[in-house]
């Protein structure tokens, strides 16, 4: 779990082109959204994007994004336990 | 102020602008469930059949050979709208204004080397259609995302006013190209079936496909000239917000309709045509800057439920419908339309009504935080 | 009568704003993240986006940045018109490149800029601008279309102020000249021929 948080926030980092933040910067439970790393929609749509291409995991309601993208950790548990890949 | 002097619409519905304002008037929807190879899922949308247009095409102007079907629609729109307006197309005096989100970016997907490469350029694309009509002129081209058929309205208006040409022909046009599809397909903004504007249910839009023409000519205060329609004013505004979401307070929509709004009585207006993409965000901001404007009473419908959203083309084919419909003292129904929503507390009808008034306003949004209003009046 | 009051240029062999501000670098040998980081932004946004977004944010700093403007409120007066070759062709391809059917992962954050106008929008946002906003796709740089189009925009009466740039990029190469032309008659004459002299001094330097 601890290997896939951290491939997690690098994978986030490059997806989302946040330049200047560094794994080490993103705690495991820090709200993804909200003003933190100042993520906005097009990022959320994004990080489906990042579920489906490296983990094969589909999210077709956006909504259902909300729940899952509230932390890394949150997010790492759930494609624990939906990869397909 | 420009007088209006000829229209045609290409789109799934028609040929003509008769047989597209017709099919609004019916309230019939081009809107259905396509695929396509190269997508992962099917969607729902207002596609224009390529061999009706190849065919129409040569029947009207010539072999459709070498052009693509987003310049064969958009030049047979133009001949069909200059037809018995006495128009020169071919003169110095003639600008030619072309409005495309996209243009020709269908070919991105077509081996390299099999087109020439200056096709995938808008300037490209609109200097082969005045070329076509022999037009000596370098075409304006506008692409400001989904509000560019206003601005090349007004940008005919302005170069017009200002004396530089006595007549403007402005034209629309965008297909709903795999990259397009795909592109609002990741945007989640596609609606699952047909889309709903205002309404309380709606989840988002249809692309659509159409070349829409509408020709200008000066306002020379000739008997003439007061017995046409007239673009009287337009206004483009930004939210200064956020590159793809409207103002939560509309700021530039509403921006937009108070210039606009200094040259008509807002009792003598019949209706709004609004944007209405019936995503959830769109339609509430619209409903926000109508209320901001004191607009609010006046009825209001969106014509993307029988076109979809045509992007470039959606300023001029929506405008030269409520001109058909302004002539003919009616505010058009929305199709799709069933339910209010709280949010959306407009006048909005799914049938059509009558609407006496001699102004009608014209509202577009886009990504990039644009926001268009255009204002017309009938004599 | 309009004039030239500031104006900005960019390209790969360098980056300048004139007349001098105390605040702004004159760089040579131009990298876009570079300049940004010269220029001591702090503007996370910037990394999102494309490059025809990042040139003209950049070029919108090095035009504006010595301005003196409250911090709180929207200017209504102020209007954007830009002007290109290329549209957003190198957004397009670098879009494209995320459908190709054997790797089918649509980039929404791609497909964002696959629109010219969304750097309009972009510098409006950054600069709190409220009045008008347009992208006019040319075959190449034309300064009377440039300064005609600029003209009718004051003649509307709702802009004391147009910030109007060639804004291009293709490939690896790109090009920003932006201008801030105001109507109270500070500056440079606002014309074809000087805007055009600016130009080629600009891309000789």
């Amino acid at each position: 779990m601890e290997d896939l948080i951290l491939e997690l926030k690098s994978e986030i980092i490059k997806a989302l082109n946040l330049e200047e933040i560094s794994p080490n910067d993103i705690g495991d439970d820090d709200p993804l959204f909200g003003d933190g790393l100042g993520l906005d929609s097009i990022d959320a749509l994004e990080l489906i994007v990042l579920m489906e291409k490296n983990y094969g995991i589909k999210l077709t309601d956006p909504s259902q994004g909300r729940d899952i993208f509230r932390s890394v950790r949150i997010m790492a548990e759930y494609i624990q336990a939906n990869r397909t890949k | 102020m420009i007088s209006w002097m000829g229209d045609s619409i290409v789109s799934p519905l028609g040929f003509t602008s008769e047989e597209n304002y017709q099919a609004a008037k019916g309230q019939r929807s081009a809107v259905a469930l396509h695929s396509c190879e190269g997508l992962a899922e099917p969607y729902h949308a207002a596609i224009i059949d390529k061999d009706a247009l190849a065919r129409a095409f040569e029947g009207r102007c010539e072999s459709p050979k070498g052009l693509t079907p987003l310049e064969q629609a958009a030049i047979l729109s133009i001949k069909l709208a200059a037809e018995g307006s006495g128009i020169c197309l071919d003169s110095s005096k003639t600008l030619f204004v072309f409005s495309s989100t996209k243009g020709n970016i269908e070919l991105l997907d077509a081996p390299a080397g099999s087109y020439e490469r200056e096709k995938l350029y808008l300037w490209h694309t609109a200097a082969l259609i005045a070329r076509w009509f022999g037009n000596p002129n370098e075409p304006i081209v506008v692409s400001n995302a989904c509000v560019s058929g206003a601005c090349a309205q007004i940008v005919a208006m302005r170069m017009i006013e200002a004396g530089r040409y006595e007549t403007a022909v402005v034209t629309g046009a965008d297909m709903a190209s795999r990259f397009v599809v795909s592109g609002f397909q990741s945007l989640k903004a596609l609606a699952a079936g047909q889309c709903r504007p205002f309404d309380v249910n709606r989840s988002g839009l249809n692309l659509g496909e159409a070349a829409a023409t509408i020709i200008y000519r000066k306002h020379n205060g000739s008997t003439e000239s007061s017995s046409q329609i007239s673009l009287l004013a337009g206004s483009i505004r930004n939210d200064a917000n956020h590159i793809s979401g409207p103002s939560r307070t509309a700021e530039g929509a509403f921006l937009a309709l108070n210039d606009i709004l200094v040259h008509a009585a807002k009792e003598d207006i019949a209706f709004v045509c609004a944007h209405g993409t019936a995503t959830p965000y769109n339609d509430r901001m619209e409903t926000i800057a109508l209320r901001r404007a004191g607009l609010d009473g006046i009825p209001t419908n969106s014509l993307k439920g029988c076109f979809g959203h045509t992007l470039g083309a959606a300023g001029t084919l929506e405008s030269i419908i409520s001109v058909w419909a302004l002539r003919e003292g009616i505010a058009l129904g929305t199709c799709g339309f069933e339910v209010e929503d709280p949010d959306c507390a407009l006048p909005v009808s799914a049938n059509n009504i009558a609407a006496n008034g001699s102004y009608f306003l014209k509202m577009l949004s886009g990504f990039g935080g644009s926001n268009a209003a255009l204002l017309f009046s009938k004599p | 009568m309009l004039s030239i009051k500031q104006y900005s240029y960019i390209s790969p062999k360098h980056a300048c704003s004139l007349p001098p501000k105390a605040k702004i670098a004159c760089a040579e040998g131009v990298d876009l993240l570079n300049l940004y980081r010269s220029l001591g932004l702090d503007y996370p946004k910037f990394f999102k986006m494309d490059v025809l977004s990042k040139l003209g944010i950049l070029a919108a700093e090095l035009l504006l940045a010595g301005e003196e403007r409250g911090e709180a409120e929207a200017m209504e007066d102020r209007s954007i018109a830009c002007f290109n070759r290329s549209a957003s062709l190198d957004a397009d391809i670098a879009y494209a490149k995320t459908i190709q059917p054997q790797d089918f992962y649509p980039s929404p954050s791609l497909f964002v800029y696959t629109l010219p106008s969304i750097v309009t929008g972009e510098i409006a946002i950054r600069h709190r601008l409220r009045g008008e906003t347009s992208f006019y796709v040319t075959r190449e740089w034309d300064a009377e279309f440039v300064v005609e189009t600029v003209r009718q925009i004051f003649a509307v009466g709702a802009s004391r102020s147009v910030v109007a740039a060639w804004l291009e990029c293709e490939e690896d190469r790109f090009e920003a000249f932006m201008m801030l032309v105001g109507d109270d008659g500070d500056g440079l004459k606002f014309s074809t021929d000087i805007a055009n002299s600016l130009i080629t001094d600009l891309r000789l330097h």
